[in-house]
């Protein structure tokens, strides 16, 4: 155990050090949560007038959403860095070194809950540029990353997945962009009251929805710790279905 | 650990001094390709071995399975004395692997590389300092160290690559094509650092389609075809196992027409002839396989120069390991390489 963490951390160190060396990621990921933010927080200013929508700010609204978009983004290579890996042999040159094999796995997905803590801080900083403030201070702040970096970790098996079942990089791309009608679905962009009645019921199950409301909660109005404990287990389920699938997908690459 | 379900083997492995030891090794594929089809083989400790075959021959996959990297189908083998099947994590502590398509992080640097593998395989702070250090000048790229890997140049990936193989002193040393895609220049520097590892101790284990390769480096090869070994012995004894020697002839002719001609004649006037095993189709002449090659010359020249035939030049060579290869398997290992046997004209 104590081995297996020491590995992970070895080899999660040098991931990050990867991603954070691309100069691509630093801009790539941020931009189009960013331009989400930006302009339809401009565009769509006065839709907070609306009957129903109960909240005054249209930025602060959208901030939430725009941290899940930033931290998909950071997690949505996490399944071709992998593939990378292989093509490149450095996969094999791990897995013939005396150690767990699960810190391989380990060592790609550990480092992704610091790279989507850090993406979704450049979303919450810039927000609080343009005017959007966090009722609950720094310790408010914390929480919306640490909220959003768990989500991350989870769903980036969407990623995994695809890249260990069919080690093809259009088909690893293919399943994570799944995110984007579910978010776009979710209450990203409009509250639940106002949409139609399936998209509700649909909400009533959209993980991606209990992660913002949560993220949201505590920017406007405080620590709602029930909203927060209803994203940690929605966080959790999503993370139990995808992971569990990956590891098993993971142990099957040592079979050929 | 990914857990294994290899069948549990009963006894130690027969011969003692074995550093690899393979018994009816079989992989077969998901989806039915037998790459390993029952092989047997024996490497000692301390010796330079060789796996020659051409491209699909099984040899990748023979390695793989040494290496822990794939699982066996059936049959068994044995590393350093450990089972491969049951005893991987062992094995992984005493070996190094060179593969074909080179191990390396491409955005960190020639000594980040290094370095990570080495805390791995928890080498210490210090003596991992040293080695790397020693390494980088063994493969002549301490002025490239600091230098972010996805910019060397395939040679210096390679040499590399063999420094992370060799960090941790392996008592095994496998090399996957350990010189494919680099240009002469880089490929007999890359023999001479192989040769001098060998020379230290440690067993090499070496797969290659370059019969120069396996000739210069090997003290005893197996050639493998279509998943099965073929024949097996150290370089000299097969070459001279062909018993025939290589004489090539260059024609005088004017065209191509004319060229095709003399080597028709040639043929004709050497059809009777007792010492000729075999005939080829080469650019500008014929090559003649002939038992006794320098003994024969003098009658092979008395038949054709006198019957119009003008030999602009001759060369005689002894067997190589492409000859030895083509006589066991009917082919030769590369075959855009080959020369184009003459067996439609050449009388049975």
């Amino acid at each position: 155990m104590i081995e297996l963490a020491y590995e992970t951390s070895l080899l999660g160190a040098a991931a990050l050090r990867r991603f954070f060396r691309v100069p691509g990621n630093w801009i790539w990921i941020p931009a189009f949560p960013l331009i989400q933010l930006i302009v339809f927080s401009q565009l769509f200013k006065d839709i907070v007038q609306l009957p129903g929508f109960g909240e005054s700010s249209y930025l602060a609204y959208l901030a939430p959403g725009q941290i899940v978009f930033a931290v998909f983004f950071a997690t949505s290579w996490s399944g071709s860095n992998l593939l990378m890996h292989m093509h490149t042999g450095f996969l094999d040159k791990l897995r013939v070194a005396p150690i767990s094999r699960l810190s391989i796995l380990y060592g790609e997905l550990v480092p992704l809950f610091v790279e989507c803590a850090v993406m979704g801080g450049i979303i919450l900083a810039v927000s609080l540029l343009l005017g959007a403030s966090i009722v609950t201070g720094a310790g408010g702040a914390l929480v919306i990353l640490l909220l959003g970096a768990t989500f991350g970790v989870a769903w980036s098996g969407t990623s995994f997945l695809p890249a260990l079942l069919t080690r093809n990089e259009q088909a690893t791309g293919g399943l994570s962009l799944l995110f984007m009608p579910i978010a776009f679905m979710s209450t990203a962009f409009v509250p639940s009251a106002l949409m139609p009645e399936w998209l509700q019921a649909f909400n009533q199950v959209n993980p991606i929805s209990y992660v913002i409301e949560a993220m949201r909660a505590t920017m406007t109005s405080g620590f709602d710790w029930p909203a927060i404990g209803r994203a940690l287990l929605a966080v959790a389920a999503v993370g139990a279905v995808l992971q569990t699938a990956t590891l098993w997908a993971f142990r099957r690459l040592a079979t050929g | 650990m990914v857990a294994t379900a290899g069948p549990a083997f009963a006894g130690a492995p027969s011969t003692q001094d074995a550093m690899v030891e393979v018994r009816d090794l079989v992989k077969i594929y998901r989806g039915g390709v037998r790459a390993v089809d029952a092989i047997s083989f024996a490497v000692r400790e301390g010796e330079f071995f060789g796996f020659l075959g051409p491209n699909g021959a099984g040899k990748t996959t023979t390695i793989r399975i040494l290496a822990t990297l794939l699982r066996q189908t059936s049959g068994s083998a044995f590393v350093a004395g450990l089972d491969v099947s049951t005893q991987g994590p062992e094995i992984r502590r005493r070996i190094g692997f060179a593969m074909q398509s080179v191990g390396l992080d491409n955005l960190s640097t020639g000594r980040e590389n290094l370095e990570i593998i080495g805390r791995l395989y928890r080498m210490p702070g210090r003596e991992l300092t040293r080695r790397m250090d020693e390494l980088l000048q063994l493969v002549n790229l301490t002025d490239a160290a600091k230098k972010l890997v996805g910019t060397y140049s395939g040679g210096m990936k390679r040499r590399l690559d063999l420094a992370t193989a060799l960090l941790h002193r392996p008592v095994v040393l496998f090399l996957d094509e350990p010189t494919e895609g680099l240009d002469p220049q880089s490929r007999s520097a890359l023999w001479d650092e192989l040769r001098a590892i060998g020379r230290a101790g440690t067993t090499m284990f070496l797969t290659t389609h370059y019969m120069e390769e396996a000739d210069r480096l090997c003290e005893r090869v197996a050639i493998i075809d279509d998943g099965r070994i073929v024949v097996e012995g150290s370089p000299a004894e097969l070459r001279r196992a062909i018993g025939s020697d290589l004489v090539e002839l260059r024609l005088g002719a004017d065209g191509p027409s004319a060229l095709e001609e003399r080597r028709l004649d040639v043929a004709r006037l050497l059809e009777d002839f007792p010492p000729l095993t075999r005939l080829e189709r080469v650019e500008g002449g014929v090559a003649l396989y002939v038992t006794g090659g320098a003994e024969a010359i003098p009658e092979i020249v008395r038949r054709l120069d006198g019957n119009g035939v003008t030999i602009a030049a001759l060369t005689m060579s002894h067997p190589t390991l492409d000859d030895v290869f083509l006589k066991y398997t009917g082919k030769r290992i590369r075959a855009e390489e080959a020369n184009q046997p003459l067996v439609t004209w050449w009388p049975e």
